[in-house]
């Protein structure tokens, strides 16, 4: 009896053995990831797509990515990252250093393949001499506006494609008169783009060194460039340059407003634009007929960088420190960065990349806008990064309130705006 | 019928054994203390460290609460906010849903298609509420000024939501909207279950509709009042969905919450450190726990009605 039932116990073993020996193989993985821009069918389709790559080259390897918008990621993030948790690979932007500060994220210098990637976009992400995302989404600040508005008005564009301080000023003033929206913006569920135009002016105001220390703590706020930037803003804004719902349009109702109903002769953007504008008709674009042109954001009078335009990196993506698939996660931000790749996100999301892509003729439906934005680029001298990468805590909290809606917004006067800013920004 | 006595012995709860008795208490015990109890714990012991980078918690001592207190002046716009929306949304939650259950009670014309209409909010999310009621304050095609544009009343219209007078009271009237529902049904329930016969003594005595409102019905239903007050404070003192949802905060801090400053501070603003906004939820808690005490002390029924 006794010998019977251990020769079924070592048969049942055996048996088991058998079966579960072909599941734990090394490569029997499910990797997760994390990302946003869940509501961006392009980008969904080329994140997918590496992963069906990477899923190939590895048999037994199954990459799970879950769509998030971006609130809810981050929020989803800093619960779980802190207890250990959280996925393999995640969609980060540079500015959120905190995640390398507490060390839930890893180096990549080692783990991906750079050859890749930009030098300069590389450089966005590196800290203390390690570069801690890979970046994929580049983008531009731009001035988009709609090329039968303002041939309406009665307007032509200069050669250089940018008006002065004052022309621009009247071209607000001109716009509202014609019972036209000059500029669509709003602040409706992002913190940054009611401060595209005054950051866009401080920067030609100042320059890329003094900028960059206004939003560091080191420049004052009272500075009297700055206060004469921010007078000229006021005065766009008095002149009715927002719509009125400017505190509660959203980022892609401001698309929406400015292509389709009402309407706007500007919108400043993120060339990033495109990824809700060149999506079908039916679900929320831009009309295929769109007269959608580019300008240069205006001269400011006594600029210091005139030529100078903001250029930085958005969509990157990390590896958790507590993943146990970090070499997986490192190939998979490869199969995301292959030239090919690169190629197919500028002719599919129509929009700048950190990857190196050889892309000399454009084609496609959207040919010619690429090929507008890349003529607003000759001659442009970069600075890498927006005031919200520059700023953290308290002075990030009050640039949204104050800069990116109040202010814009029309509920602040200068004074009250530098007393504010400096308050929470300025470090003396 | 049987006699207590004469229920068997191995389903009478009171004379189960300890084991018995953990293991039924015990799934329902680690739940709580796994998702109740610690996340408590937990927030308590954050309130007093510093979670420096690379996720070290350092000893903070009472750091958090002074900054909190003494330097910090958007936590006290935060609390002057809420404070405000919290004793206003409650006076009408209670009064309004006492007044709306009277209608009906009453049976006004159309009664059981107004306790309808008047319910049905109730039923949804604060999501689905928030976005509705931000397109109604809409300033270019809300309809809040379209109906005053239809009514000639044009030059009232505003940006309801962009201005730091207006924003909190049309968050306040969307979350009205929304939740007074609920009061009214809780009073209608109360109402029903009136005796009649005091309602009755009341009409036959020539009582008028106010007086038999105020001497009769309102002293019957003390316990309600005093319960749905009680409610109603602890879930505006905590008001953060449709806030968030219909204007995260702004503008300039207008309709800042303690609960919407609890999470900019935990999630937005480029830290890990749990400790500060620990000390908010922790403060903040002990502050309604005070007033929660406060108020049902003072507001508790002294005599016992018999009716």
């Amino acid at each position: 009896m006794h010998a019977r039932v251990m020769r079924c116990v070592v048969a049942i073993g055996l048996f088991s053995l058998a079966v579960l020996l072909p599941a734990a193989r090394a490569e029997d993985v499910t990797l997760e990831v994390w990302s946003h821009e869940a509501d961006e069918p392009a980008k969904v389709a080329f994140r997918e797509l590496a992963a069906r790559n990477l899923e190939k080259a590895h048999p037994g390897v199954k990459v799970k990515i879950t769509w998030y918008e971006k609130n809810p990621l981050f929020a989803a993030l800093k619960t779980a990252l802190p207890a250990g948790k959280g996925p393999d690979v995640f969609y980060l932007e540079p500015d959120q250093t905190e995640y390398i500060t507490a060390g839930y994220i890893v180096p990549l210098d080692d783990l991906v393949n750079w050859n890749n990637i930009e030098p300069w976009a590389r450089k966005v992400w590196m800290r203390d001499g390690k570069t801690w995302g890979i970046p994929q989404e580049a983008y531009t600040v731009e001035l988009y506006y709609n090329k039968d508005m303002l041939k309406q008005l009665g307007v032509t564009l200069p050669s250089n494609a940018q008006f002065t301080q004052a022309q621009f000023l009247e071209l607000v003033k001109k716009a509202r008169a014609g019972g036209m929206t000059p500029i669509s913006q709003g602040v409706g569920d992002r913190p940054y783009p009611g401060a595209y135009i005054a950051g866009e002016a401080l920067l030609r105001k100042l320059g890329p060194d003094d900028y960059q220390k206004l939003f560091t703590g080191k420049l004052s706020f009272a500075d009297p460039r700055v206060v004469e930037t921010l007078k000229w803003v006021k005065e766009l804004v008095d002149a009715g340059a927002y719509p009125k719902n400017f505190m509660t349009l959203k980022l892609g109702e401001s698309h929406y407003y400015f292509y389709s109903k009402p309407g706007a002769l500007m919108l400043p953007m993120g060339s990033f634009y495109t990824g809700r504008a060149f999506v079908p008709e039916d679900k929320g674009g831009q009309p295929p007929t769109f007269p959608l042109g580019i300008m240069q954001y205006p001269a400011m009078d006594k600029g210091a960088c005139n030529e100078c335009k903001t250029s930085t990196i958005g969509a990157s993506f990390a590896i958790n420190a507590a993943s146990k698939n970090k070499k997986l996660a490192a190939e998979f931000l490869d199969a995301m960065s292959t030239p090919e790749m690169g190629k197919m996100w500028i002719e599919t999301v129509y929009l700048q990349t950190g990857i190196k892509a050889d892309v000399k003729q454009f084609s496609g439906p959207h040919a010619a806008y690429f090929t507008e934005l890349m003529e607003r680029q000759k001659g442009e001298k970069y600075f890498v990064g927006q005031p919200r990468d520059m700023v953290t805590g308290e002075c990030k909290d009050t640039f949204a309130q104050v800069l990116n809606s109040g202010f814009p917004g029309g509920l602040l006067t200068v004074d009250q705006t530098v007393q504010m800013m400096n308050k929470a920004c300025f470090k003396g | 019928m049987k006699g207590r006595d004469a229920v068997p012995r191995a389903i009478d709860a009171r004379r189960a054994s300890l084991g018995i008795l953990v293991a039924f208490l015990a799934p329902a015990l680690v739940v709580y203390a796994g998702f109740t109890v610690y996340p408590v714990l937990r927030t308590f012991y954050n309130a007093f460290h510093t979670i420096t980078p690379r996720s070290v918690v350092e000893f903070a001592g009472l750091a958090n609460f002074t900054t909190l207190l003494f330097a910090d002046p958007v936590f006290w716009k935060a609390v002057i906010n809420t404070a405000l929306f919290t004793a206003v949304a409650t006076a009408i939650d209670v009064v309004g849903g006492l007044l709306l259950a009277l209608c009906l009670f009453a049976r006004a014309p159309l009664a059981p298609l107004l306790r309808v209409v008047w319910f049905t909010p109730v039923l949804m999310s604060y999501v689905v509420v928030g976005i509705l009621w931000v397109w109604i304050f809409d300033y270019d095609w809300g309809l809040a000024n379209a109906t005053l544009r239809f009514l000639g009343l044009g030059a009232w219209e505003q940006s309801w939501l962009g201005q730091p007078s207006t924003a909190l009271w049309s968050v306040l009237a969307a979350h009205e909207w929304k939740w007074l529902g609920f009061n009214m049904i809780v009073f209608l329930a109360a109402l029903h279950a009136l005796p009649s016969e005091v309602l009755g003594a009341a009409e036959l005595d020539n009582c008028g509709w106010f007086a038999k409102l105020v001497y009769v019905i309102a002293p019957m239903l003390k316990r309600t009042i005093v319960n749905l007050t009680v409610l109603s404070f602890i879930g505006k003192m905590m008001v953060f969905d449709l806030i968030w949802v219909m204007t995260g905060g702004g503008p300039l801090w207008s309709t800042e919450t303690v609960s919407t400053y609890v999470y900019k501070r935990a999630f937005e603003w480029n830290t890990f450190d749990l400790g500060y906004p620990s000390a908010i939820a922790v403060l903040w808690f002990v502050i309604i726990l005070a007033f929660v005490a406060l108020m049902t002390r003072l507001l508790r029924p002294r005599d016992r009605l018999e009716f």
